[in-house]
């Protein structure tokens, strides 16, 4: 145990830990089937099997917050791990040749995909291949990659001037072993938190994209949607709106909350490299 | 002109410096000297009202008839840089990054009340008696364009701007390298007003004060002219201290002190220094009081 | 400092240019003919090939890449497949709605953080520190759309007070189209104000330990004044970089905002362009937006470097 428990970790984790057991619940059982449209239950009001009512076509609330958690977690995931494979490497190549061409080439690109945002790929992206869960996700994916680089870049350079680094140099040893040996291990914990603070990024992107129509599309459940659908009906159907906000900003804080606490408890003298979003 | 009875710091319910009492006459250069941890800092912080965060002083200090603890900050901010100056260890980062050296200088001057255009013009002056060369191109200068011990030159014509009647040196030339140094100490012995330096260095002691305070565990144990503590030391620690900074002939091992300072509120009841003393019994587990006219010592087995 | 400052812009420039060719590559030269999709499917072989003629989609893809760039140094930004009416005059139309909403943002964003996160900073060991700490941390993770959808909840459905959508100019109302803003710039504000708070007392919190301060206590100013002199423009250094970041997210938001407050700016034109298929026009907003964050990006940069002397 290298640190300490601390709140923001176990508030994080609890609510991490409620949405992931949400989405794996749901893959056996949902109180009701959540893409049922049932014209008579139209609107139904919270209770009789229906913990959190219906919306307009009767699918039942409660059913697709539970579904919903499942595509923010696979778009959450998918995109997350497209960017930490690929922003990793390209970051730790530009930190062990912090003067080379390489690194300046790369730190360039970083910029220059920086400045499209997820959402602008997204919409590009659907505006030529037409919207759904993959273009968000590959969009969302693409657009953390800088993020990922950059942190990873900012920890190995920490990694490159510590004693044991500069005795494997010393000894000879080739890049490739030093990176596998010794940086990979030691910028870990870093780019955990910086996943875990991206996982909340994505979703906070995977909601809007979903709430534009460029993201998950019907009749599969997503918080995002279930906003959209839901801010028509605002003025006499208010609970709507409630509980896939509430579910989102309850993810968001989780996993924001799990980042620093983790950051916190894994290596407190690396809390100097920010996290990015 | 300085008073100091009875001091005591606190973080929380941890004693850090406890009852210190000494004063300094008018022109008069007082070393204070202790290991790390001792409180010595901790006693010039106080001094000045500058305690960090949640640590507190009591007791009386008077600087000519203006009290210095126990007041609240409004009144002795106006003593600050005034009446009193302080030079820190840290000359890297003791100066605002952002400001260009002599408005640095020129700050201390227009807080305390003089016109801006004369406290620029002065500042100049001020670099070129610390003997920074080309003292106008200085103070255009930002900090990070000099090297430390220009830094510290800088830090101590801030300290005197003002002419104050009493300076404090927190270890003013730790930082530099050693040839620096000296030209350091020598500004300062010549420049300073009233001046309480703290080191843990002995000879920068004996080459720059009169008279001595010897602290240890955040008491002073031992203080009196620098000629006589040094050639004849009572307290067993300030003996031991003086051991270990001789010059000890090739082949023979250099004698120290048993064991390490302990952390702050670790320190045995009674005489603080007995669980590292070889001459420690019985009767020293009741704290000894600091007697002697001149030179005084709280120990109840002196070296004589 | 001119040095780097000619340095920078060259950066800006070639980013641009490299933007630009990223973004026709995207739209232009992926499947879907525009000439195609205009006539639709029944269109005869000749129609199709003398519209390609028209739009110019017959030539080679370099050819079509130097005319459309070309326009757009002149402000020339093409002329919709869809609606043939020229892309560029809908831009400038929409760009000053956008613009509006987001530097609105921003400012709000500004005048909330940084006295509450200054604040929290100095109080960082009491009870009312900790209290704006958790709040941002709460605000951090509302989307601007859902807080958008939550005042609309608050101030227009319960209290009234506001409409829940919908743009008038200010050339045709000042008063009303201060009130359509109102909830939009909120919206932004808000959620960026939490996100800036955290920023801006951590950063306050680091200069806080720095040694400077504590020499211009001994100086003879107060902790407060010592703060405030020498303080907060050190502060700004770290918050500044966190600033153009922002920036770039807030314009990100301004296009859902807009589609939550039915707001007539770039976002809307955007998402329209895209329902209708029209490429031109999405290409020519997304080239705004991109060639936007760059150069905050590089107003950023040079305000750092005009901060802080070390870096000149």
């Amino acid at each position: 145990m290298r640190g300490r428990m601390n709140a923001g970790l176990l508030v994080g984790g609890v609510l991490v830990g409620m949405v992931v057991l949400a989405a794996l619940v749901s893959f056996f059982w949902t109180p009701h089937d959540p893409t049922l449209v049932d014209a008579a239950g139209k609107l139904r009001e919270p209770g009789d099997g229906y913990l959190l009512g219906a919306d307009k076509f009767g699918r039942d609330t409660f059913s697709q917050l539970m579904v919903g958690a499942r595509t923010t977690l696979y778009v959450g995931i998918v995109a997350v791990g497209i960017a930490a494979v690929v922003g990793t490497p390209l970051g730790m190549a530009a930190g062990m040749t912090p003067r080379g061409w390489l690194s300046e080439l790369i730190m360039r690109v970083n910029d220059l995909v920086f400045a499209f945002p997820a959402l602008l790929l997204a919409v590009m992206l659907g505006a030529v291949y037409g919207a759904g869960t993959l273009t968000a996700m590959i969009a969302i994916g693409v657009a953390t990659v800088p993020a990922f680089a950059r942190v990873a870049r900012a920890a190995t350079l920490q990694v490159m001037v510590t004693d044991y680094v500069l005795a494997a140099r010393a000894a000879g040893r080739r890049r490739p072993a030093i990176a596998f040996r010794h940086v990979l291990p030691n910028i870990g914990s870093v780019l955990i938190v910086q996943a875990s603070v991206s996982f909340a990024i994505a979703i906070l992107a995977e909601a809007a994209l979903s709430f534009l129509g460029f993201g998950t599309r019907p009749p599969t459940p997503s918080w995002g949607r279930m906003l959209q659908e839901s801010q028509e009906l605002l003025f006499s159907t208010p609970r709507l709106a409630l509980w896939p906000g509430l579910a989102i900003a309850l993810a968001v804080l989780g996993f924001n909350l799990l980042g620093d606490g983790l950051r916190d408890f894994l290596d407190p003298k690396l809390r100097r490299i920010r996290a990015e979003g | 002109m300085l008073k100091v009875d009875g001091l005591t710091v606190r973080a929380g319910s941890v004693e850090l410096v406890h009852d210190v009492s000494f004063a300094i006459g008018p022109g008069e250069r007082v070393g204070l000297i202790g290991e790390s941890g001792s409180g010595k800092s901790l006693t010039a912080l106080s001094l000045m009202g500058l305690l960090p965060e949640g640590v507190a002083a009591s007791g009386t200090a008077r600087l000519g008839d203006r009290d210095l603890v126990g007041v609240p900050e409004s009144r002795i901010k106006e003593l600050r840089g005034r009446e009193m100056s302080m030079v820190f260890q840290e000359p890297m980062t003791a100066l605002n990054p952002l400001m260009r050296v002599g408005a640095q200088v020129a700050e201390v001057m227009t807080l305390h009340g003089r016109a801006r255009r004369e406290a620029r013009a002065r500042a100049v002056e001020l670099l070129e008696r610390v003997r920074l060369s080309e003292p106008a191109q200085i103070a255009r200068a930002y900090p990070h364009q000099l090297s430390g011990g220009q830094r510290q030159r800088v830090m101590l014509a801030i300290a005197l701007a003002n002419e104050p009647g009493l300076l404090i040196c927190d270890e003013p030339t730790t930082a530099l390298d050693v040839t620096v140094q000296k030209q350091m100490l020598e500004l300062i012995a010549e420049v300073a007003p009233a001046l309480l330096f703290i080191t843990h260095d002995l000879a920068v002691v004996a080459s720059v004060c009169e008279r001595v305070l010897v602290m240890y565990g955040g008491r002073v144990v031992e203080s009196g002219p620098i000629r006589e503590v040094f050639a004849r030391p009572r307290h067993r620690y300030t003996e031991g201290l003086l051991a270990a900074s001789k010059l000890t002939p090739r082949g023979t091992r250099l004698p120290t002190i048993s064991g390490s300072v302990p952390p702050a509120g670790r320190f045995p009841d009674g005489c603080v220094f007995r669980n590292r003393c070889p001459h420690a019994t019985p009767a020293c587990e009741t704290a000894p009081e600091l007697t002697g006219d001149g030179h005084a010592f709280a120990c109840w087995h002196p070296a004589d | 400092m001119t040095l780097y400052l000619l340095k920078r812009l060259a950066v800006l420039l070639a980013s641009t240019a490299v933007a630009a060719v990223v973004v026709f590559a995207f739209m232009a030269l992926l499947p879907g003919d525009p000439a195609e999709i205009a006539l639709g499917v029944n269109a005869t072989p000749e129609a199709v090939a003398e519209l390609r003629r028209q739009f110019g989609t017959d030539r080679a893809p370099v050819a079509q890449f130097l005319d459309w760039a070309g326009g757009l140094l002149q402000g020339d930004f093409g002329t919709s497949y869809v609606t043939t009416a020229p892309v560029g005059p809908q831009i400038a139309d929409r760009l000053g709605v956008t613009a509006v909403l987001v530097l609105g943002g921003m400012i709000l964003a500004l005048v909330i953080a940084v006295p509450l996160g200054t604040f929290a900073a100095v109080h960082h060991r009491n009870l009312l520190g900790a209290a704006i700490s958790a709040v941002s941390q709460v605000g951090i993770a509302i989307p601007a759309f859902l807080a958008g959808i939550l005042l609309v909840f608050v101030f227009a459905v319960q209290a009234q007070a506001l409409p829940s959508g919908g743009y008038v100019p200010i050339s045709e109302n000042p008063a009303e189209w201060l009130r359509s803003l109102l909830l939009p710039w909120s919206s932004l504000g808000l959620v960026q104000g939490a996100v800036l708070t955290r920023y801006v007392r951590s950063a306050v919190l680091d200069v806080m330990r720095e040694d400077y301060l504590r020499t211009a206590r001994a100086k003879g100013r107060g902790s407060t004044g010592a703060l405030w002199r020498h303080g907060l423009r050190n502060a700004s250094i770290p918050v500044v970089t966190v600033l153009g970041l922002q920036l770039a997210t807030l314009l990100v938001g301004a296009v859902v905002v807009e589609r939550v407050f039915v707001v007539p700016g770039l976002g809307d034109l955007l998402l329209n362009g895209v329902a209708q298929r029209d490429l031109l026009l999405v290409q020519g907003v997304v080239m705004v937006l991109v060639a936007a964050v760059l150069l905050i990006n590089f107003v950023v940069d040079v305000a750092y470097h005009l901060l802080d002397p070390r870096l000149r």
